[in-house]
């Protein structure tokens, strides 16, 4: 395989290691973690730009700066924030189940990092490239909600248990859809593998061959990501974050870590799935997977900070009553599609 | 067998959209509320006793602190109030300038309703944008008065001061862009198809329950029933004035907030009308330093941004109140609260509350 | 058409994000006060006044605790001035009621302070004070 900037600096590490070892098995297992800790690096950096992301265009769509006092431009403010959490008194309430309660947190952040394994980064860079890949990816997404479910019924608390409710009946509505709409991209590449979706979309996104896929799935995807119109499960002002209510400090922190390693996550899967994953003329593939996913993100973000929140009876009507018909609709319509282009 | 029981949540005082510290009790069934009962006096603060034990003149700055975001509105239904008693004749151009002042200050306290009913649905920026606006009002009073929020600017027998050209070219400028604004939050939030869905046909309040509540001001008119007491019970000039009073079909929160947002032009036309038609002459009467009414009790009712601000006095003939009563409309409204939400869902409690637009410092006294 | 509200919506936030910011930086930027505004401490103007103790009457908190003292030449003057600013509304009716304008505001509303004690303080001590500073 031919391979990226990525690929190419990997295959160099690999090289150097392997000299000063001499060993294959130790160099190859050395790889394996250093590989690990990249996936980490990137969420919790991602994470930490986001956060700076996020205030900053909260700030400028509402005629504020934002943050800009700690360090450069502000860009320091999230880490003085991570500090301050870390810092925080550790509260635990006296009615909460300790130990489900507990771990929690450090659960959640499982399936949000697991899924990162299967994303292609650039051309050859993917961790593992498993042969079901798109479907590991939702299977891996939707355990969040039983964490969600277990902090919330573990806090004891009637709002974080609403949330958890809530949880429950937003994922279960937000898959189905999002499945469907993410079917009608496998029938068109004919591969559920993730590296073969984005190798069929080296001449023609498919964005602008699923046009209706690309916009049931951008909306599911913000149902399971839980973010504005549609975040029901924090809902601040009706039910104070739901499920978090009771968490304080460095456990809050878990849970906004992984919020926001899911926003990338769906980001990224927007970007292989339907804006051609990191094709793109002149620059190298990882840069123009950066800049794609960091456009979908500001989308993501943008769409929160003008939106209203929707009730939750509604989110429901919308995903059955309308995206899945649709989605439906758009697989049929796929199907007809490739008959007649094969016939052609 | 399956059986399913109703809980009960406490929702505030500490929550983040019960406007400052409101409890509400919610029995619910999951998401379904079977009732829900207001708790309040979280933030009383005894206002109509303290009144008793200060002069008349002494009392004003209270009135402020009942409903900290209109309180030119208290101002003028606690002066108007006093005057009938002592029976005090106010001149044209105080009056005039009374009614500008009122109109602002119900401008900018819509735009505070704008703002919280956003957020209480989620829009953050749906709330920034009416605050900033609402900030040039402010400017407007800091530069008449030098207070952003407990202005004490209307006093018995006139105004403090006079308007003073740089604050008529500020109004002016105001209003020129107060079109702008509105239209901005059409645009953002009134066109908003979400926004609409959250608000249509939930929490209604039929003109007949309104009634029998006792309702009043925008509340009462978004059912349908056409009360205004600037229209009918004209008080300060407003007779003068040619405006229309909008009202609602339903009595759902859409149209509690359309009531509101379509109130702020008709304010801004009573502004400019007042403002070409300004009479020149005295901005204060002649009121004795010391003010000793003659015994005897005066209830008077002016139409603040909630509803009928009303002061009820009763005089024993010294420099003091004798007794001092005021008609909240927060509070009144605030009764209203179960009605609109049976049946509905948690998220529609919030904006309920929201569309009754209660002012905590009002509610509780 | 369904779906158009959220585009203008979308619309009306883009044009915010690359419009002018209304944000004061504030230590740095500070917005002038008002020539009619009323906060901070109150600034007694001793040759003007004639400890007529008015001010104290109007005022609606008795946030002011005046003593008064009348020296050897049999002229009253204000020993003491003290101004309870915790529980001061701020309703300029004590400015306002002096018959010879001795009282005045000194517009400086970085007033906040740790300890509750610090809210209350003596004009006339501040004037002393002043007075040593040159
Ligand atoms: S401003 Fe009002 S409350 Fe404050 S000292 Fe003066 S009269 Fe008293
Ligand atoms: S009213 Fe004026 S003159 Fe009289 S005591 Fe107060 S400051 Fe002095």
């Amino acid at each position: 395989m031919q391979g990226g900037l990525l690929v190419i600096l990997t295959d160099k590490l690999f090289y150097g290691i392997n000299y000063l070892s001499g060993n294959e098995f130790i160099s190859q297992l050395i790889m394996v973690i250093v590989q690990i800790m990249a996936i980490f690096a990137v969420i919790s950096l991602a994470a930490i730009i986001q956060v700076y992301m996020e205030r900053r265009i909260c700030g400028f769509i509402q005629d504020r700066l934002g943050p800009n006092r700690v360090g450069p431009w502000g860009l320091l403010q999230t880490v003085a924030d991570m500090i301050k959490l870390m810092g925080k008194e550790d509260i635990i309430p006296v009615k909460a189940q300790r130990i489900l309660w507990g771990i929690t947190p450090m659960l959640l952040f499982i399936p949000a990092a697991l899924i990162y394994a299967v994303f292609p980064f650039d051309d050859g860079a993917v961790f593992v490239d498993l042969n079901v890949g798109i479907f590991f990816v939702m299977a891996v997404m939707s355990q969040s909600v039983l964490m969600f479910l277990l902090g919330g019924f573990a806090s004891e608390n009637k709002y974080s248990f609403m949330g958890a409710m809530r949880a429950v009946a937003q994922m279960l509505s937000s898959e189905i859809p999002m499945a469907f709409a993410v079917l009608a991209v496998v029938m068109v590449s004919g591969s559920l593998k993730m590296t073969d979706i984005v190798a069929a979309q080296s001449n023609m996104w498919f964005i602008a061959v699923e046009p209706l896929a690309f916009i049931i799935f951008t909306i599911s995807i913000l149902m399971e990501i839980n973010r504005t119109p549609f975040d029901l499960v924090e809902g601040e002002s009706e039910i104070i974050a739901g499920p978090f209510t009771e968490y304080s400090g460095m456990r809050w922190a878990l849970f906004f870590l992984a919020e926001y390693a899911n926003l990338l996550s769906a980001a990224i899967l927007t970007v292989t799935l339907f804006l051609g994953g990191w094709h793109g003329p002149v620059l190298p593939g990882i840069l123009w997977f950066l800049i794609k996913v960091f456009l979908v993100i500001f989308l993501f973000m943008w769409i929160r900070w003008t939106y209203p929140r929707t009730r939750i009876d509604q989110m429901m009507a919308l995903s059955w009553k309308v995206l899945l018909p649709l989605a439906l609709f758009n697989i049929a319509a796929t199907g007809i599609g490739i008959y007649i282009y094969n016939w052609m | 067998m399956i059986q399913t029981e109703s809980y009960k949540l406490s929702m505030g005082p500490v929550h983040p959209s019960t406007h400052g510290v409101l409890q509400v009790w919610l029995t619910l069934d999951g998401e379904r509320i079977l009732r829900a009962d207001p708790c309040m006096g979280y933030l009383h603060r005894g206002i109509e006793k303290l009144l008793e034990k200060r002069t008349y003149f002494q009392c004003l700055p209270y009135t402020d602190r009942l409903d900290y975001v209109s309180a030119m509105n208290n101002n003028l239904g606690y002066c108007s109030a006093v005057e009938k008693l002592a029976q005090i004749e106010v001149p044209k151009r105080a009056q005039y300038i009374r009614v500008i002042m009122a109109e602002l200050n119900r401008i900018a306290s819509h735009m505070i309703f704008i703002g919280s009913l956003a957020v209480d649905l989620g829009a953050t920026t749906g709330m920034i944008y009416p605050f900033r606006d609402r900030e040039r009002i402010l400017d407007i009073f800091n530069e008449l008065c030098g207070a952003r929020m407990t202005y004490s600017y209307i006093r018995i027998g006139g105004v403090k001061s006079d308007l003073a050209v740089k604050v008529i070219s500020m109004i002016d400028d105001f209003l020129a862009k107060l079109t702008d604004m509105i239209d901005e939050y059409n645009d953002l939030l009134t066109g908003n198809e979400i926004f609409q869905y959250r608000l249509k046909n939930t929490s209604i309040l039929t003109a007949k329950q309104a009634m029998e509540l006792g309702i009043t001001g925008p509340m009462l008119r978004a059912s349908g029933v056409s009360y205004d007491l600037r229209k009918d019970n004209t008080y300060c000039s407003y007779e003068d004035f040619d405006f229309s009073i909008p009202l609602g079909e339903k009595g759902d929160n859409w149209d509690r907030y359309i009531v509101r947002l379509k109130e702020m032009s008709e304010s801004a036309k009573i502004i400019k009308q007042a403002l070409a038609g300004l009479p020149t002459g005295e901005f204060m009467a002649k009121v004795p330093k010391v003010l000793k009414p003659p015994k005897g009790e005066v209830y008077d009712v002016t139409e603040g941004p909630r509803g009928e601000v009303g002061y009820h006095i009763v005089s024993d003939g010294s420099a003091k109140p004798y007794r001092v009563h005021i008609r909240r409309p927060s509070f009144i409204n605030l009764q209203a609260l179960d009605i609109m939400c049976r049946g509905y869902l948690v998220g529609d409690v919030v904006a309920a509350m929201s569309t009754i637009d209660p002012i905590m410092g009002e509610v509780d006294c | 058409m369904q779906g158009k509200g959220l585009l203008v919506g979308l619309a009306v936030t883009l044009k915010h994000f690359f419009g002018k910011k209304e944000t004061v930086q504030y230590p740095e930027e500070k917005i002038p006060m008002t020539e009619a505004f009323r906060g901070g401490k109150l600034l007694l103007d001793e040759k003007k006044c004639i400890s007529c103790k008015l001010c104290a009457m109007a005022c609606p908190n008795t946030a002011l605790d005046l003593t008064v003292e009348i020296d050897e030449n049999k002229k009253r003057h204000m020993k003491n001035y003290i101004h309870k600013a915790g529980r001061c509304l701020y309703c300029n009716f004590c400015v306002e009621a002096c018959p010879v304008d001795a009282l005045s505001w000194d517009k400086n509303y970085e007033n906040s302070c740790y300890y509750r004690e610090n809210l209350t303080y003596d004009a006339v001590e501040n004037n002393r004070k002043d007075e040593k500073n040159g």
